[in-house]
């Protein structure tokens, strides 16, 4: 039995409504840093408020513990939130701040006391506590945010994107610290983000979500390498996965995707698992990263086309190179070739090892059979 | 969150309906007055809704005179004897409010004679009060078309005056600008009437004293503070980028502020001149201490309670004329109200 | 004309602009605050300062300091003008607060016909103290339709004498009428402040175990604080400035109120020296009040900044 397990949840706002949350099922281990990612509107955010009860289930369970909790009231839960506008009463004292969930706990004086001061201690505010949230940075009520959410000693530690009001060089850097007070007070976190890079770096598990569905639920690498959906693909890496639209297509009884501009050879490992598909349309995908290019017009094994490049955008460690493809724009991520001049011929080839295919109608990847 | 239970939602609902009702009654009991006649008026219980019928009971005497009864809910009463259309027309209309011709009221009772006592309705002259109130109350009119002239030139005056300060205080920073701001609550809430009686003597020294813009001058005093509070925060609000924008495309400050700025403001404006016009329309006190002839239509009415303790539904009609502009006026830029208190939905 | 020859040129008249508008801008918002300057100057410190000269001057036009103030204590009705404007200045203010405050919490939850109820209690705001007043004094007199509506659903038997009301009923009926204007100019300050609450902050309580009262005790009431400060000072000064429902449904020194004797002694007993003297140094005296409060209010307003209790 998991730590958190959700069943079949659904979530409509109103009768006649969209389904906000379609039929999600999760499980959590304990200790696990989970991140919700996914664009604005994909039912994260209401996922995490129907986990903390600020919002009502429809239908299906979600047990902590293998209790179901979602008749039960906030406080009875176990849990515990961040909101994205860190919710820092703006009228008490750093102090009061922390302390109120434990006085609504009814704890006594000398334990509050003693709990908000070790809490402060461990999230550095030690000093702040007297102060009032005005008169403080973002990254302090952020710090403060954290700490009310902890001295509570939650099952389940709810955040809903906390970093995105913060500039950009403290977001990193609070990352960091909250991956480690996750560490340190050995909790489980659910952490909402549409952040793909904040979602990389801090998640154990990412949990993919788009029209309340969700797409895939995999550690960071697994997502990345090994996107279930084109949604994946196309969401996870910046730039995002370049697509083309072929057919799959056997001439002289090799199996080829096939467009306007290019005809591609199936690599082997595939070949058994599109070969259902000779004379339908499937997409094709490949990473930025995943695609060589050779001034020298040399054709390998995964060649494309020839090409021209027409813009070059420097990254400092890399570059970006841009060229078209028939109608489609398409994105190079270039170490070696970083120094390029733009409208410079190419030959367009890709790792065929790392080349996606996905259904045109469910979306999903099409998988060698014997993986 | 939580969900309220039925206990409280009942209590709710009492709450509001009570609520509704308190604001409503009266204003349907005031309404049916200023619609009410002289008969009406002497019932008691009074009718809680207008009646815009008249009922009479006629009986021939053996004079051949008519008897006319009139029931005021407890039953026929007789009101009056008499065969003379203009008597009969007279008490028709003072009493009833019908204003129909006394020979056309003769000819109708004319039947009783061959069918013996007979009842007859007749229909009031709605407006009758209202008339009234213009016939009998001197100045009435004029005081109407004084109280939209006062209202025009305070607003102009609040505005003009007013928004150039707004818009000072909202874009430059300057020396003693704390102080002017703080000057500016201070005039604002110097009272009303303390202002009134000296401004007597200076108006009459400028020989203003009796006159509308006399009176607009007092009215701006309050207004003018107000409109540049109101209007410095708007202009603050509005992205100066804007403006800047306008400039790099060749435009001077001056077209800047008249098609940029103004324009954005319009909110504000509109509030300001709101109060502005509540302030001119409804004050009665300054009006009494600074008027002799020119009455504003407040002070009328005012008057009108007073004098008129027989006829208050005449005054009561009175000042449902002196009701409905400010009504409809504050109703049209209510969302502009609802905006400057922090955007509540009205 | 060139192309260098116009880049030049427009170079040195922009310089010149430059210094030119180095020094209009300072000059600017003077220009701009100039007729306000002008104005107030005529039209109001110019009648402050006559009004002033006539409190410290006798009849004759002799100065004195205190003579002026004593025919205002010595006369008729000051004393209870003075404790019943305390009085409801006191209380009206405190009924109404509670009552908007009340309404505001029900009205600022959405249900059906949310909106078309604060429409409805809105209507008082918009209506003329003049009509307020008929309005009221049509329901108060004898036959009026309070007494009406209260023997039709058989409340009572007999009709209720208001108009003769004295004392401190007379002060509660005015305070009765005010309320009904009042209250739902009040309740949209708050409603308007209610829904500026975040509705973060609520939850953040809700979710660390707060129930509904302590969310408003707690959360709620204490970020209102400041701006209820303000709103509450605010509807004092206007409450010690009640006269006119007063004079208009009951008539003159019935209830004495400060301004009410104002009113009384310019509309009433003019022409009599002593009673303009009297009218001055009430207004004098009334105006010190209300500034005393307005006084109170800036500090109030200052400490709200202080405390960072705001955004």
């Amino acid at each position: 039995m998991s730590y958190l397990e959700i069943k079949n949840l659904r979530k409509k706002y109103s009768k006649d409504g969209p389904l906000i949350i379609d039929n999600l099922n999760l499980s959590v281990e304990k200790g696990e840093f989970i991140v919700f990612l996914g664009p604005s509107g994909c039912g994260k955010t209401t996922t995490i408020r129907m986990i903390a009860g600020l919002e009502d289930v429809n239908d299906g369970e979600i047990l902590i513990e293998g209790v179901n909790i979602i008749d039960k009231k906030p406080k009875d839960r176990g849990v515990s939130m961040i909101f994205q506008s860190y919710a820092i009463w703006p009228h008490m004292t750093v102090f009061e701040n922390i302390a109120y969930p434990l006085k609504l706990q009814k704890v006594s004086k000398a334990e509050i006391n003693k709990r908000v001061k070790a809490v402060a201690e461990a999230t550095d505010i030690s000093n702040l506590l007297k102060k009032y949230p005005a008169q403080m940075s973002g990254g302090q009520r952020q710090r403060v945010a954290v700490s009310r959410a902890i001295v509570v000693e939650p099952k389940i530690f709810l955040m809903d994107e906390p970093l995105s009001n913060l500039d950009a060089k403290l977001r990193v850097s609070m990352r960091t610290e909250l991956k480690n007070i996750h560490n340190k007070q050995n909790s489980t976190s659910i952490f909402v983000t549409h952040d793909q890079s904040e979602a990389m770096s801090m998640a154990d598990r990412i949990v993919v979500m788009y029209k309340g569905k969700i797409e895939q639920i995999g550690s960071p690498m697994e997502v990345y390498e090994d996107s279930a959906t084109k949604f994946v693909a196309e969401f996870i890496g910046t730039p995002p996965t370049n697509f083309f639209k072929t057919r799959i297509e056997k001439i002289d009884g090799v199996l080829m995707a096939v467009n306007s501009s290019f005809k591609y050879k199936i690599p082997n490992s595939l070949v058994k698992a599109l070969e259902k598909y000779v004379g339908k349309e499937v997409d094709m995908g490949v990473r930025p990263e995943f695609i060589d290019i050779s001034p020298e017009m040399e054709k390998t094994e995964g060649y494309i086309c020839d090409t021209n490049i027409s813009f070059v955008e420097p990254q400092g460690s890399h570059s970006i190179l841009i060229t078209r493809i028939g109608e489609v724009e398409i994105k190079i991520h270039t170490v070696k070739y970083m120094y390029m001049k733009p409208n410079t011929n190419v030959a367009l080839n890709v790792k065929s090892e790392k080349v996606m295919f996905f259904d045109c109608d469910s979306t999903k990847r099409i998988k060698a059979d014997n993986l | 969150m939580d969900k309220l239970n039925v206990i409280q939602k009942t209590v709710m609902t009492i709450v509001l309906a009570t609520l509704v009702l308190i604001v409503v009654l009266p204003l349907m009991f005031f309404t049916t007055v200023s619609f009410s006649n002289a008969a009406e008026m002497s019932q008691f219980p009074k009718s809680m809704l207008p009646n815009f019928n008249v009922t009479v009971k006629v009986v021939p005497t053996e004079e051949g005179e008519f008897e006319v009864f009139y029931d005021s809910g407890e039953g026929y009463t007789s009101i009056i004897t008499s065969k003379r259309a203009s008597k009969l027309e007279t008490h028709f209309t003072r009493q009833y409010a019908v204003t129909v011709p006394g020979e056309q009221l003769i000819e109708d009772f004319s039947q009783t004679l061959v069918k013996g006592p007979m009842e007859f309705t007749y229909k009031k002259d709605a407006f009758y009060n209202f008339k009234q109130f213009f016939s009998i109350v001197p100045n009435a009119s004029t005081a109407l078309k004084n109280s939209i002239i006062v209202s025009l030139m305070t607003i102009l005056i609040s505005l003009s005056i007013g928004s150039l300060a707004g818009y000072a205080m909202a874009r430059y920073n300057f020396k003693l600008k704390r102080q002017i701001n703080v000057s500016l609550l201070i005039v604002r809430m110097f009272p009303m009437v303390g202002i009134s009686i000296p401004m007597a003597i200076l108006l009459i020294r400028f020989g203003l004293f009796d006159t509308l813009i006399g009176l607009a001058f007092l009215y701006s005093i309050p207004n003018i503070a107000l409109t540049s509070w109101i209007t410095s925060s708007i202009f603050i609000g509005i992205n100066k980028e804007l403006e800047e924008a306008s400039m790099v495309f060749g435009a001077n400050n001056f077209q800047t502020f008249m098609r940029i700025t103004l324009p954005l403001a319009f909110p504000a404006l509109a509030a300001s001149s709101m109060y502005s016009f509540l302030t001119a329309w409804n004050d009665t006190i300054s009006a009494l201490i600074l008027t002799n002839e020119n009455q504003t239509l407040a002070l009328v009415v005012y008057k009108a309670i007073g004098t008129t303790s027989s006829g208050i539904q005449y005054a009561a009609a009175g000042s449902i004329v002196l009701i409905l502009p400010a009504l409809v006026f504050t109703f049209i830029i209510r969302k502009y109200i609802g905006q400057m208190w922090g955007g509540v939905e009205l | 004309m060139n192309s260098k020859d116009n880049i030049q040129s427009t170079n040195d008249s922009s310089e010149a602009a430059h210094k030119k508008a180095i020094i209009s801008k300072k000059i600017i918002p003077y220009l701009l605050l100039l007729p306000v300057f002008f104005y107030y100057a005529v039209f109001w410190l110019f009648p402050v300062l006559s009004g002033m000269k006539e409190v410290f001057t006798d009849i004759n036009g002799e100065f004195t300091l205190f003579s002026n103030f004593k025919l205002m204590l010595e006369s008729d009705l000051f004393g209870e003008a003075v404790f019943n404007t305390a009085t409801f200045a006191a209380v009206s203010v405190v009924l109404q607060y509670f009552l908007a405050l009340m309404l505001a919490v029900l009205l600022s939850m959405k249900f059906r016909g949310s909106k078309l109820l604060m429409f409805v209690s809105m209507i008082p705001m918009a209506i003329t103290p003049t009509a307020v007043a008929i309005i009221w004094k049509t329901g108060l007199v004898r036959d009026g339709w309070i007494n009406s509506f209260l023997m039709q659903l058989s409340i009572i038997d007999k009709p209720i004498v208001f108009m003769n009301s004295e004392g401190l009923a007379a002060v509660f009926l005015i305070i009765l009428i005010d309320t009904w204007t009042v209250t739902p100019s009040v309740m949209i300050i708050l409603i308007a402040g209610l829904q500026g609450v975040q509705k973060e902050l609520k939850e953040a309580a809700y979710l660390f175990g707060a129930n509904k009262w302590r969310i408003f005790k707690d959360i709620i009431i204490p970020i209102l604080k400041p701006s209820i400060t303000t709103s509450i000072i605010m509807r004092l000064i206007a409450a010690i400035q009640v006269w006119a429902i007063a004079v208009m449904v009951l008539g003159y020194s019935k209830v004495p109120f400060l301004v009410e004797r104002i009113a009384f002694y310019a509309d009433v007993v003019p022409g009599v020296d002593t009673s303009s003297k009297i009218a001055f140094t009430l207004s004098f005296t009334t105006t010190l009040i209300v500034l005393a409060a307005t006084v109170f209010y800036l500090m109030a307003s200052k400490k709200r900044t202080f405390s960072g209790g705001e955004k």
